[in-house]
């Protein structure tokens, strides 16, 4: 049996998962390709440079991440598009502790912060958990009332960034230490990685782990292929589903702690097209909006693309804004060529 | 496990349901509806669209709950609470949809919510799928169910035939079924020679000291095949009877609600 398999299968490894193959490396390709093009026509090769390539890493590490735990909701055949004002109400919630913990009102707004170790511990965790009941919030509202995760995290992203306005009174928290910046939030690992990338790639690597290798992922993917197969095979979908949303809400929690330590500060009025960028990463990635197929590397690499397009056309001398007119086109484009392909397979 | 069970056994039955209500609101589906296989006997339940055959194995393979009846395995009175409860029992449900995930591979799916996990450098951390072990028992399970058409258990079963499909979810319940395997419509997407492929598992089945229940609309095959039949009406077992002392009137008599030769005498 074996050795015909061998004759017959595709010449793809098989252990690499059936549905998942060719389009992380073709987005690699699409990636590598639009480095060098930009690397080439850049004046001087400034795009090539190492600052350069790590500010790209630096600005594409909270869109990653995201995308990351987003596979795993569209995986699973869900959505969550509350993820931006999850990360904005969880990093006032964070910086609000922070500076509460960190000194007195006198003390850090004359930029002194007497407890500032103690702050940040608290600061983190107090981001963490704030993004983990959010995603509980998601989670219940979706599998106890069974109400479309569509509609559900449509509703919370307004409830979230509302809810980041009235605590923080409309304007961003103030006196947030700087030192998160200047000692980790744009420091780099022998001056090339920034930190918050490798949490990323950590977590990323966990989270790859997971979906390929534990039952935790295969789960994901059957319930998101069929969720009555795998109710029937006797897998408990609402309680996994729920699973789901909470580690998407602590990983917007995570996301939360970055974009503090990376900017000092708060940041109110953004995120508001973060959700919709992550998913269009994940379904460029070759990760299915229907659920069932998915792939991190897709999702990672996917990433990088309005990055490495709003860096590279700024360098160029091309306004920005034609990025997001690209990357558009990319997601209809990378859609419909994923589609083609399936129904050839199919036919 | 099978012996085990044997020895403990206070009835000859393998799955007794006896009286078995299930209402879904304004629908009677089962008034009193049984069920009675021995160990090693095929069954087949036969009744017309709307008899509660589908509803009684959805009971007994623990999908449903019943509102008031007695279900009992191994003569040990047991409300069977779900799905994986059922599976512990040894029992194995073969669903007229399939049930199996389109995106996983056939392995995925044959291990679906029993995987094997490796034993791991730390003592089984970190849990990782065992896929060499899944695709060993998968192939083994595919060629004991005589299907040759499929290249690999890695295939995705989006990309199987539906009769394929059909293999891999009767392999799939054989290879698990320690107690019986409940089979709702097994052969109704198949040509004949795939279908005598299902019939030739179920016999294997059989042998191995299975109980098999067969729920079909294909009455002359199923005189051939089973040992008994139960025909429903209604929502109720109105006769369960050897097969070889009935005929095909005789059990359309039944499903329809005449008597037969036996119960007019």
């Amino acid at each position: 049996m074996s050795r015909i398999t061998a004759e017959v299968a595709p010449p793809t490894p098989s252990r690499f998962g059936a549905a998942a193959r060719s389009t992380p490396v073709a987005m690699a390709v699409i990636v590598v390709g639009l480095i060098v093009l930009f690397g080439v026509l850049s004046p001087n090769g400034a795009f090539f440079r190492v600052s350069n390539l790590s500010t790209i890493t630096l600005n594409v590490a909270v869109t990653m991440l995201l995308a990351v735990g987003i596979t795993f909701i569209l995986a699973a055949g869900e959505l969550d598009l509350s993820i931006g004002s999850n990360v904005v109400l969880s990093s006032v919630i964070a910086a609000k502790v922070l500076v509460a913990v960190s000194g007195t009102y006198d003390e850090v707004r004359a930029g002194e912060y007497p407890d500032l170790a103690i702050g940040i511990v608290a600061g983190t965790i107090a981001a963490v958990l704030a993004g983990t009941i959010f995603g509980a919030i998601n989670g219940l509202l979706v599998t106890r009332l069974r109400i479309s995760s569509f509609i559900v995290t449509l509703g919370t992203m307004g409830i979230g960034t509302g809810l980041a306005y009235v605590v923080s009174n409309g304007v961003n928290v103030a006196y947030v230490p700087r030192v998160l910046q200047t000692s980790f939030g744009i420091q780099k690992l022998f001056g090339v990685v920034p930190y918050p990338m490798i949490v990323v790639l950590i977590i990323s690597a966990v989270l790859w782990y997971t979906l390929r290798k534990t039952r935790f992922g295969l789960y994901t993917l059957a319930i998101g292929s069929s969720r009555e197969a795998a109710e029937r095979a006797g897998l408990r979908s609402m309680r996994h589903v729920l699973m789901l949303f909470v580690m998407m809400g602590a990983l917007s929690g995570v996301a939360a702690v970055l974009d503090l330590t990376r900017f000092a500060t708060t940041n109110i009025g953004g995120h508001q097209t973060t959700a919709l960028a992550a998913i269009a990463a994940v379904v460029i990635g070759g990760t299915s909006l229907f659920g069932g197929r998915a792939t991190i590397a897709g999702s990672m690499v996917a990433a990088l693309i309005p990055v490495i397009l709003g860096t590279g056309l700024v360098i160029l001398g091309v306004p920005s804004f034609y990025q997001l007119i690209v990357v558009g086109a990319i997601l209809i484009a990378a859609v419909f060529i994923d589609q083609r392909r399936r129904e050839r397979l199919n036919a | 496990m099978v012996l085990e069970r044997r020895a403990a056994r206070t009835s000859e039955f393998v799955i007794e349901a006896v009286d078995i209500v299930k209402r879904f609101g304004h629908v009677q589906a089962l008034s009193g509806a049984s069920l009675q296989v021995r160990p090693g006997e095929v069954l087949a339940l036969i009744g017309d669209n709307g008899a509660g055959k589908s509803t009684l194995t959805k009971i007994v393979c623990g999908a449903l709950a019943p509102d008031s009846g007695r279900l009992a395995f191994w003569g040990q009175a047991t409300s069977v609470t779900s799905i994986r409860h059922a599976q512990e029992l040894g029992v194995e449900t073969v669903y007229q949809d399939l049930a199996l995930a389109p995106d996983l591979s056939v392995a995925e799916n044959m291990f679906l919510g029993r995987e094997p996990i490796k034993p791991g450098i730390f003592g089984g951390w970190p849990p990782a799928l065992d896929r060499r072990r899944m695709r060993q028992a998968a192939e083994e399970a595919i060629a004991a169910a005589g299907i040759s058409t499929l290249n690999s258990v890695d295939r995705a079963v989006r990309d199987l035939s539906g009769g394929q499909r059909q293999a891999i979810a009767v392999a799939r319940a054989v290879m698990w079924a320690t107690t019986a395997i409940l089979m709702d419509e097994p052969t109704a997407a198949l040509g004949t020679k795939q279908t005598d492929l299902v019939y030739d598992s179920i016999r294997s089945a059989a042998k191995r000291g299975l109980a098999v229940v067969v729920i079909s609309h294909d009455i002359p095959r199923m005189l051939d095949l089973a040992d008994r039949i139960a025909v429903m009406r209604q929502g109720r077992t109105v006769a369960t009877l050897p097969a070889r002392d009935l005929t095909l009137s005789d059990v359309v008599t039944l499903m329809l609600g005449g008597k037969t030769r036996g119960e007019a005498a």
